[in-house]
């Protein structure tokens, strides 16, 4: 007797984090410059403009933590435009003349995940 | 997955600026780096352990189709430093990749200038209307610590050049990889025959001789 035919249900999830979340850290070559927040903001933002100009400078970007010693950050950006603000965030040189790197340190869509790193994982 | 790799750092001749700019690349997540030489016209690539790939760069259109199809290279650097006076074309781009030479992008001029930023953009979305991004590598060719980016960041930057983001992270990994083998590959015979300087014989016959004679006797 021939078994019923299975049926089967697909079940798509779509991405449901609509925001990405980046840990940065600002490098200067000689010695840290202070920066506020709004420094910090108004860097990322014209980091955005040059690049892309000012529709994707306009972005909806936030600055979730911010430490002024170490110079890094928690940002948030909507899902679509992680791309744009990652590149513009690699290709800044200089800042106010005196030369800078961002250094991305973790990018993920939940804010879990910038808690640990979990490449550094220790299983016992 | 293949390992994280820069092939081009340009370094003058201090020997504590080259440690600490490679000191910064490890410690950014690169695992191989290549230090070029500039020499003459050409440019000499030297792995850290011992010279094997050579690439070439070039400005004129002869030079691209005779690089591409004869000339012994194995990565054929993009100038962007400024606007390409030709248009890649399709059949020399195809030759170069079934022989499998890689094509190298440099992405430090655009961190200095705005200029430079667009060259670079542009000549490099012209080349991959004509190579789909295959055999592409991205690298740095950073003179200061400052002017490395993190892999990730550089395959980032490959989405933004218009590859997809498989091809895009390749650029970094396993396209690399690919360029220093194919180099390697050049010292022997087919790639399966290599001469080595110890008093052992070729790879050749790899199989211990005394273990060919016994199955030899044994039938």
């Amino acid at each position: 007797m021939p078994a019923p035919a299975t049926t089967y249900e697909r079940v798509v999830y779509r991405n449901p984090s609509e925001h990405h979340y980046m840990k940065v850290c600002l490098e200067f070559q000689d010695g840290a410059i202070a920066l506020n927040a709004a420094q910090f903001k108004q860097l990322l933002v014209s980091a955005l403009k040059d690049l892309f100009g000012e529709v994707d400078a306009a972005l909806p970007l936030d600055i979730l933590t911010y430490e002024e010693k170490t110079l890094s950050a928690i940002l948030r950006i909507c899902s679509s435009g992680l791309v744009k603000l990652w590149s513009s965030l690699t290709l800044l040189g200089s800042y106010k003349g005196k030369k800078c790197a961002f250094r991305v340190i973790q990018v993920s869509p939940f804010l879990l995940a910038l808690s640990g790193n979990s490449r550094e994982l220790v299983l016992e | 997955m293949a390992v994280f790799a820069d092939l081009d750092l340009r370094v003058g001749s201090d020997l504590k600026a080259l440690r600490g700019l490679v000191e910064n690349a490890a410690h950014l997540g690169y695992s191989v780096v290549a230090i070029n030489h500039v020499v003459e016209f050409k440019e000499k690539k030297q792995e850290i352990e011992k010279p094997v790939a050579v690439s070439e760069l070039f400005t004129t259109l002869p030079i691209v189709q005779v690089s591409c199809t004869h000339l012994d290279v194995d990565l054929v650097c993009i100038t962007v430093t400024e606007k390409l006076p030709f248009y890649f074309k399709r059949p020399p781009i195809n030759v170069a990749i079934d022989r499998g030479v890689g094509f190298e992008l440099v992405y430090s001029p655009a961190i200095k200038d705005s200029t430079m930023r667009r060259y670079t953009i542009s000549n490099a979305l012209n080349l991959m209307q004509v190579c789909k991004g295959k055999n592409i590598i991205i690298s740095s060719a950073a003179e200061r610590p400052l002017e490395i980016r993190g892999p990730y960041d550089v395959a980032n930057l490959g989405l933004l050049f218009g590859l997809s983001e498989n091809d895009a992270k390749a650029a970094v990994s396993t396209n690399c990889r690919a360029a220093i083998l194919h180099g390697e590959t050049r010292k022997t015979a087919f790639g399966i025959i290599a001469t080595v300087k110890k008093p052992r014989s070729s790879e050749g016959d790899s199989d211990p001789p005394p273990a060919c004679k016994k199955s030899k006797c044994e039938d």
